[in-house]
């Protein structure tokens, strides 16, 4: 008997596994709807997009719309400027955020509650805030029309956000690890590098990888520091770009498409950290 | 605790060195922060009481005016549109990306085989540039666009709406898709919540006849609270601040009917070179954040200890 039971109750649940998992992929359909959409548009030939009927799959499937910005000296510009600032911020906030999330998640350091406290509020400063008097003080430091404007800036963002994510991922090294490092003669710097950073590797791609996206998806900073649009990046350059091309939505989606590949890629790729780190970030534990 | 002697001195003196050293991993973070997001600050209060503007600036002329900038501001009738505006936009959203995003939390806080793959892959709008889902909006919400399509083709309306053209329909259009973005943050957060709460609540409130509803009422609700607090405040702070968003899908149009304190000062500073006016719509912003910004460090600070 007690097998039995035990049966009914496992094929209701199974059962009622198979229903979430349908309501889920519902609801991932729709929700993600726009996403195919952004897509499916960009492979659909001038000729459809002007059409009155609107088609919710490409009649004549064609790559053009990607070709037009792929042969575009512009495009290719953008991109690269995009690539740059992005790295080149996330490579700042993490030299510099690293280690202070190190020490805050490590040491009794005199005054921590009050840097907390500035890392938290920092964290909700935005950018529309920051522009006017950030761009009156760069124009005054020469830092206008240098990557070194936007980067500088949006780190400021990513930094007390690496802080605060990190700190509980140092906290929850056991002591005895450096306290064995110590033991073996490390001093702080080389226990930090040896001991420390390996220890907590899945937080260090976490970081990584959320202020990569951090730059990438700059909008406001790079688009008023640096007026040249040599300098700017895909996301300020979309304004250009649909004066451009006027209503060649394809295009236009194309383009979008772009910009939205290294996000998708991060989420193929690594979910997992991102996931954890977003919820870390934003409800601390 | 009943250390020796001579190990605990060692300790001592151990802790006042390492204090200093955590200072100095701590220190360049902290001054970081303190140089490019305290000075702008301080210097955004200065600038929004002189009258500086693209001539004083050049010249170096510029004065003192007092609070002549906020009076300005608040007898412009287009800047009272726009702080209404923010609120809406801010309040609007949060209604729905929070019930929405709440009712998914429930979903995806069950365990099943694709809760987590799903779950991830929604978060994808929530990570995609602003700039591109502000683009989409455009698209979608254009006269022969996806939504019209589909509500023509339910039945909803007979003739296509100029969502983004008309100044009573375009606020929609952009709520709806930063509810986009902002449902999947508000499912994570409170998906995470509610794996806190333990089953065999549940189990036992079950074994004593509680209903789903009950359950829900008195077990769920009580125990997601601070994650609940959370998510409303930290959708408050990121909503409030709107600027891609608006930039890029609407510019602020049609009439400033989407216009909110973000684009505002950037309009003020960056097309108009009112660098004071600009700043002074900053500090405005500013004030409403830091009133809910506080009540969020408090809560921050009640965990903390």
């Amino acid at each position: 008997m007690p097998m039995r039971v035990e049966r009914i109750l496992s094929s209701r649940e199974a059962r009622a596994n198979a229903i979430y998992n349908i309501v889920a992929i519902t609801i991932a359909v729709i929700f993600l709807f726009p996403i195919y959409w952004l897509v499916m548009m960009s492979f659909k030939s001038d000729a459809e997009i002007f059409s009155p009927v609107l088609t919710y799959f490409p009649r004549d499937f064609t790559i053009e719309p990607w070709l037009l910005n792929i042969r575009d000296k512009e495009f290719f510009m953008s991109l690269r400027n995009s690539c740059i600032i992005a790295t080149m911020s996330m490579c700042l906030s993490m030299l510099i955020g690293i280690p202070a999330a190190y020490g805050m998640g490590r040491y009794k350091v005199p005054g921590r509650r009050i840097m907390l406290l500035a890392f938290l509020v920092s964290q909700m400063l935005p950018p529309s805030l920051m522009l006017t008097p950030m761009y009156l003080i760069f124009n005054k430091m020469g830092l206008l029309g240098t990557f070194w404007a936007p980067v500088v800036a949006i780190s400021s963002g990513s930094i007390p956000f690496i802080v605060i994510i990190l700190r509980s991922y140092f906290n929850s090294i056991p002591r005895s690890l450096d306290d064995a490092a110590r033991i073996d003669g490390c001093n702080a710097i080389q226990s930090f590098f040896m001991i420390m950073l390996p220890a907590i590797k899945t937080g260090i791609i976490t970081v990584a990888v959320i202020s990569f996206l951090g730059g990438w998806n700059d909008l406001a900073y790079s688009m008023t520091f640096n007026v040249m649009p040599e300098m700017r990046p895909l996301t300020a350059n979309i304004y250009k770009f649909q004066s451009k091309y006027g209503t060649r939505w394809n295009a236009i989606m194309a383009y979008g498409a772009i910009l939205v590949t290294p996000v998708v890629l991060a989420f193929v790729f690594l979910q997992k950290y991102i996931v954890g780190g977003l919820t870390a970030g934003a409800v601390k534990e | 605790m009943q250390a020796p002697q001579g190990k605990r001195r060692l300790n001592i003196s151990m802790t006042t060195k390492t204090k200093l050293e955590g200072l100095l991993f701590v220190l360049p973070g902290f001054l970081y922060t303190v140089a490019v997001l305290g000075y702008p600050l301080v210097y955004n209060f200065l600038l929004s009481l002189r009258n500086v503007d693209v001539r004083t600036f050049v010249r170096g002329t510029s004065t003192f005016v007092g609070l002549a900038n906020f009076k300005a501001l608040f007898s412009n009738p287009t800047f009272l549109l726009v702080l209404k505006n923010t609120f809406v936009f801010t309040f609007g959203s949060l209604v729905f990306q929070f019930t929405i995003g709440f009712a998914l939390a429930l979903l995806f806080a069950k365990r099943f085989k694709l809760a987590g793959p799903v779950r991830g892959l929604l978060l994808i709008a929530y990570m995609m540039p602003m700039s591109v889902t502000a683009m989409l909006g455009k698209n979608i919400f254009g006269v022969s666009g996806l939504i019209n399509d589909l509500l023509l083709k339910v039945g909803l309306i007979q003739q296509p709406v100029e969502w983004l053209v008309n100044t009573s329909t375009a606020m929609i259009g952009v709520v709806a898709m930063n509810c986009w973005v902002g449902i999947p943050f508000n499912m994570l957060i409170l998906t995470s919540g509610l794996t806190t709460i333990p089953d065999s609540l549940y189990d036992s409130a079950a074994v004593d006849g509680a209903t789903g509803w009950q359950r829900f009422r008195y077990i769920t609700l009580p125990l997601l609270r601070p994650a609940i607090l959370a998510v409303l405040m930290l959708g408050f702070i990121y909503t409030f601040k709107a600027f891609d968003l608006m930039f890029v899908m609407t510019a602020g149009g049609p009439l400033n009917s989407t216009d909110v304190l973000g684009t505002y000062a950037y309009q003020l500073s960056f097309t108009k070179y009112q660098f004071s006016l600009g700043a002074a719509t900053g500090m405005v912003l500013f004030c409403c954040l830091l009133v809910v910004g506080l009540f969020y460090l408090r809560l921050i600070a009640a965990e903390e200890d």
